[in-house]
């Protein structure tokens, strides 16, 4: 291991990296690419790897493609034919290539996208927003966002870990803020190839496309389709337990363990509860330890993985707390945000839960920003419609 | 150091400010603090003002916010400084300014703070760092930064190997040693704003149905600025004649011709001759030749020439109008006399032979250059009131009568000493200079050759006989040269007009003498190797002892010709142009080949003129003699953007068949037929007006104006977008 002082960006192509050459032995790595602002550091520094094994054999190529729908359809392609598989994008990249992106997940593809959070234009915007991957919530891959760099790194290793499970067998997308870890440089710690061998088994993808020509995806009738969907569901279902498998093989490897699904921030005895996704959570804690030195029992809760939802570790980490708030960096259009949307049967009957929207397209959240939303939480007898706060730039 | 230090870093878009905060962190990284470090990032481009930012801890670093309330400020740019960049600057806290400025000469504003300055601009681009525009000055003041807070050389200089940055330590240390620091003064108050300016207010989307400038005026960003500067075009810098060359062209490519010929008779008054039979420099300079073939500008010249003489009508004498004799009809005397007399002055031109013209009559084939296309240049000259004495070759007595009855004298005889051959049989009837030969053919007509003509030499005379040969009757012509044709100096199509008709060209082989009884029958040629290069940068012919006999009926010799300087009276001494007589000047200056020996019609022009300049100089006559352009200076293909421009090939007229041409002297090249050929031309540094500019600019304040473009300085950023993408560098970057 050595730390390095990176971005998370390329964090996230180191991973990729490693991932790829711990392949090298079975069906090799590769992925299609295409540049969009915040992510092309990442496939900048990828497109300078090489995939060779130690014989110097060939084993695996990035191909650069035209746009994000050709880059999702070359994983695809590779991912068939058994090679370990990566992309990045983000915000209308994104939005691009959505067809493919429930096409890799309905084909059952483990492969690894990194996206970084951006706000969906026009009017351009290339800041944070969690948007652009929670409209991709539904098409059937698993969702995690992370709050540090070495978070993006590790959660790279656990996705392919975890989506190649046989048990498994799907898509992950592993999410990070634009510019606060994309582009912000820390050390990291980068384990050495023998060591992330030793977590990564040779990938088998058990419906591979072989020396017999197939058409693969050709044509289901409903009764097909029925069944397909109750398996991915199933194997989502599936996802929260081979998950936690894989933390331990993870921290058995390299000595540290991985969040878990739900992460709690002083919850022990706390009544009121903060609840956040991403590096927004960095600045919650910091707006608790503020609260909790006035004398108010707030406790935070992190959703890192949003898909499959973790609702029984929600609604266990929320515990008896009367009052939640919910932090979204994102807005549904027409309801609110989405996780206080799929998070607000998780509180206790009876709870207030209050939505906040904060940080649209990337303004910068600061503590004083959460502690005004903690105090307008305290001073409600009953919760509101979702409340848009403005933060400036 | 505080429990977490906390660095904002204030520069401009390029300057290099996130590498910088990268730097710092990465040098406290190494002395195993925990670091993060990261900028803004936003849609603004090159000038903007940008934030940097760095954390360091000896525990791990949580907080992801912007930093508000910095311990140290870094300012990479001295025109950033105001109250914005101080905001929530700790007490205590410290500043390093990039800066020519002494710290005391900011203390009255920023005292309270430690402040320290150091001129990285300077330093940088002393080491020169950065590109061609601007300065990177990251890398160099990251080496004041380590002297202000305590990192040592050391840690740096390991810091800069482990970034791949060793280059630029040298200017990390000279800002190391060159900063000063001044302690914050206790005394003063700190100036710095405090609470959250308010921001603006948005509007709806469907409210933004203008487009109003924005209050921002982004021009104060800018250090530096574009302009509309002229620039040198390569053809112009080429033409020896000193032809506004682009100029031309470009007034054929916006249809004007007349403008066109105005401005080619600024500097010459045979266009049409030199439409025909220049070598075109201008053509090897073009910019065009590095794309898709140059710009044919000869046929562009002889097609203004044929739309409209070229001379300029003359000044009215007056009482400084002075008298000039002009020695040598040919192109170079006719140059000075013609720029003295369309300023009036009085000018006699004495001519050896009956008819004006010089080489243009004497030499050069009529088939390459008619008689009435000749002549009627001429006759514009001659209509300036420039008088012709004819008929006789002077004695050096006469010339020194003349210099002493005019105010002053042009002497440009030309080149009449004939280069000839001390081998065996170089006196046997049938061989001939090849000057003599066209002579005889030029003035007298009818000569009659026949058998086989061998020609000696590889220059324009060769052609130029070889191809009359043929024209006289000759059943078959050869010319041997002591070179490969690649070394040729004969005009690349007259080479080929050459072969077309029938001509053969033997390479690398030299005469070693001439076979016959009384008349040649035969010339004996050694084959000859290329040696090394010579100071004219062509390879040596070295002759072998390998030999062979080429029968013949007869030798042209083309050899190469000198000055005669037997027309000079005794005790006159040409030196650089000028005549002197007991090291006393004399008002007397050489033109043309007897001055230069360039050889070409275009540099005898050139010549002309700059020895008029000279004589009108000499009587205290306000002129600026004219000087070749330095073709360094020229605008180079490099700078020319070719992706604005599609390909198409050069336009060539279509000669005359060749089996048809070669039993006359009637015009071989009809010329072009339209002018279009001129819409190829770059304009290299010349603005078209093609709105490259106005498109590019991504604030949109490049606008159209009179003359050209203006632009809106109160919100250019100099960015340099502009001046990037004009496709044929006439715009460029200036300080603001």
């Amino acid at each position: 291991m050595s730390l390095e002082l990176l971005s998370a960006n390329h964090a996230a192509a180191t991973a990729a990296t490693l991932a790829g050459r711990a392949n090298a032995k079975a069906r090799g790595f590769g992925g299609g690419v295409y540049p969009i602002t915040p992510q092309t550091e990442c496939i900048e520094l990828l497109c300078q790897q090489d995939f060779a094994d130690e014989h110097g054999c060939e084993k695996g190529e990035i191909v650069r493609v035209e746009s994000e729908h050709s880059a999702m359809a070359v994983c695809i392609g590779m991912s068939l034919t058994g090679a370990r598989t990566f992309t990045a994008s983000s915000s209308n990249g994104l939005a691009y290539m959505t067809e493919n992106v429930f096409a890799a997940a309905l084909y059952r593809l483990p492969i690894v996208m990194m996206a970084v959070n951006r706000t969906l234009g026009p009017p351009w915007n290339i800041w944070v927003d969690h948007g652009d991957t929670l409209a991709l919530r539904d098409a059937g891959w698993i969702q995690f966002y992370c709050e540090d760099n070495q978070e993006v790194f590790d959660t790279i290793l656990l996705a392919y870990r975890l989506g190649e499970d046989p048990r498994v067998l799907l898509p992950v997308i592993v999410c990070q803020d634009a510019f606060v870890l994309s582009h912000t440089m820390v050390q990291t710690d980068v384990p050495d190839l023998d060591t992330v061998r030793r977590f990564l088994p040779d990938f088998e993808l058990p419906h591979r496309v072989s020396e017999q020509p197939v058409t693969v995806g050709g044509l289901d009738f409903p009764r097909e389709t029925e069944v397909h969907r109750r398996q991915h569901h199933e194997a989502m279902g599936r996802v929260p337990a081979v998950y936690r498998e894989c933390q331990d093989a993870f921290e058995q490897v390299f000595g540290r363990r991985p969040a878990d699904a739900v992460q709690t921030y002083r919850m022990d005895d706390a009544d009121v509860a903060l609840v956040a996704m991403a590096t927004t959570f960095s600045t919650v804690r910091t707006a608790i330890d503020a609260a909790r030195a006035r004398g108010i029992r707030a406790g935070g809760v992190r959703v890192r993985m949003f898909r499959p939802f973790p609702e029984s570790e929600l609604r266990e980490a929320l515990g008896r707390c009367a009052r939640v708030a919910i932090l979204d960096r994102d807005i549904s259009l027409g309801l609110g945000g989405v996780l206080w949307a799929e998070s607000r049967a998780c509180a206790r009957e009876g709870a207030i839960v209050q939505n906040y929207v904060v940080g649209l397209g990337g303004g910068d959240i600061r503590p004083r920003d959460v502690d005004a939303m903690l105090r307008d939480l305290l001073a409600r007898t009953a919760a509101g419609a979702p409340e848009i706060v403005e933060v400036g730039s | 150091m505080p429990e977490l230090l906390e660095i904002r870093l204030h520069g401009r878009g390029g300057q290099g400010g996130v590498t910088c905060a990268k730097i710092i962190a990465a040098a406290y990284a190494s002395l195993q603090k925990s670091v993060q470090t990261f900028g803004d990032y936003a849609g603004e481009r090159s000038g903007a003002p940008v934030r940097a930012y760095t954390r360091v801890s000896d525990a791990p670093i949580t907080d992801r916010n912007k930093v508000y309330e910095p311990d140290q400020l870094v300012v990479l740019d001295p025109h950033l400084l105001g109250p914005e960049v101080f905001a929530g600057l700790k007490p205590g806290g410290s500043a390093l300014i990039n800066t020519p400025q002494s710290p005391d000469a900011l203390a009255a504003r920023w005292g309270a703070f430690t402040i320290a300055t150091v001129d990285a601009t300077r330093i940088a681009r002393e080491h020169k760092i950065g590109s061609r525009s601007v300065v990177i000055v990251n890398t160099t003041i990251a080496g004041a930064y380590a002297r202000v807070h305590g990192i040592s050389l050391d840690v740096l200089r390991k810091t800069y190997a482990k970034l791949g940055l060793l280059g630029n330590f040298a200017a990390a240390e000279a800002a190391h040693a060159a900063v000063t620091i001044r302690p914050a003064h206790a005394a003063a108050s700190p100036a710095v704003a405090s609470g959250k300016p308010r921001l603006p207010d948005v509007l709806s989307l469907e409210a933004h149905v203008a487009s109003p400038p924005p209050a921002l005026k982004t021009g104060n960003w800018s250090t530096q600025r574009p302009r509309y500067q002229e620039q040198l075009a390569p053809c112009s810098a080429w033409c020896p004649a000193g032809n506004d060359v682009v100029g031309f062209v470009r007034a054929l490519a916006s249809g004007d011709a007349e403008q066109g010929a105005t401005i080619l008779g600024r500097s010459t008054p045979l266009a049409a001759v030199c439409g025909r039979v220049c070598p075109a420099p201008c053509m090897d300079g073009c910019n065009r030749a590095e794309y898709d073939g140059a710009v044919n500008i000869r046929a562009l010249e002889r097609f203004v020439a044929g739309q409209r003489g070229v001379a300029s009508r003359a000044a009215a004498p007056s009482a400084s109008s002075r008298r000039f004799a002009v020695i040598g009809g040919g192109p170079a005397g006719l140059s000075a006399a013609y720029q003295l007399a369309r300023r009036g002055h009085a000018v006699t031109i004495f001519e050896g032979e009956r008819a004006l013209g010089g080489v243009l009559r004497t030499g050069i084939p009529s088939y390459r250059l008619p008689r009435d296309v000749l002549d009627e240049e001429l006759g514009d000259v001659l209509a300036l009131g420039v008088e012709v004495r004819s008929g006789r070759f002077l004695t050096s007595d006469d010339v020194a009568r003349l210099a002493g009855e005019h105010d002053g004298l042009i002497l440009a005889t030309g080149l009449q000493e004939l280069r000839g051959l001390e081998v065996e049989g170089a006196d046997l009837a049938g061989v001939e200079q090849g000057i003599r030969f066209l002579h005889r053919v030029n003035l007298e007509g009818n000569v009659a050759l026949e058998g086989h003509v061998v020609v000696l030499g590889g220059g324009n005379t060769a052609m130029d006989c070889a191809r009359s040969a043929l024209r006289c009757g000759a059943s078959r012509v050869t010319i041997a040269y002591r070179r490969t044709r690649a070394e040729m100096p004969a005009i690349k199509e007259e080479i080929e007009q050459a072969e077309e008709e029938g001509v053969t060209l033997m390479e690398l082989r030299a005469p070693s003498a001439f076979l016959g009884d009384g008349r040649v029958r035969a010339v004996e040629l050694r084959e000859v190797e290329l040696g090394e290069p010579d100071a004219s940068g062509r390879r040596q012919p070295m002759v072998t002892e390998r030999r062979a006999t080429l029968e013949c009926d007869q030798v042209l010799l083309a050899l190469g010709q000198s000055a005669d300087h037997r027309l000079l009276p005794a005790g006159w001494e040409l030196r650089d142009g000028r005549v002197l007589h007991a090291d006393k000047a004399l008002p007397v200056f050489a033109a043309g080949d007897l001055a230069t020996g360039d050889g070409t019609v275009t540099h005898a022009i050139g010549s002309g003129r700059r020895a008029a300049d000279l004589a009108l100089e000499a009587l205290g006559i306000d002129v600026v003699p004219f000087e070749r352009p330095d073709r360094e200076r020229a605008v180079p293909a490099t700078e020319i953007r070719f992706d604005h421009f599609t390909t198409r090939s050069p336009a060539f007229a279509t000669a005359v068949a060749a089996a048809i041409r070669r039993t006359n002297f009637a015009e071989v090249d009809p010329g072009l037929r339209s002018s279009f050929e001129a819409n190829r031309c770059f304009s290299c540094g010349h603005c078209t007006r093609c709105d490259t500019c106005l498109v590019y600019c991504p604030e949109g304040i490049v606008r159209r104006a009179d003359a050209g473009y203006e632009v809106d300085y109160s919100y250019c950023k100099g960015c340099g977008i502009c001046v990037t993408e004009c496709p044929r560098s006439a715009m460029e970057m200036t300080d603001a």
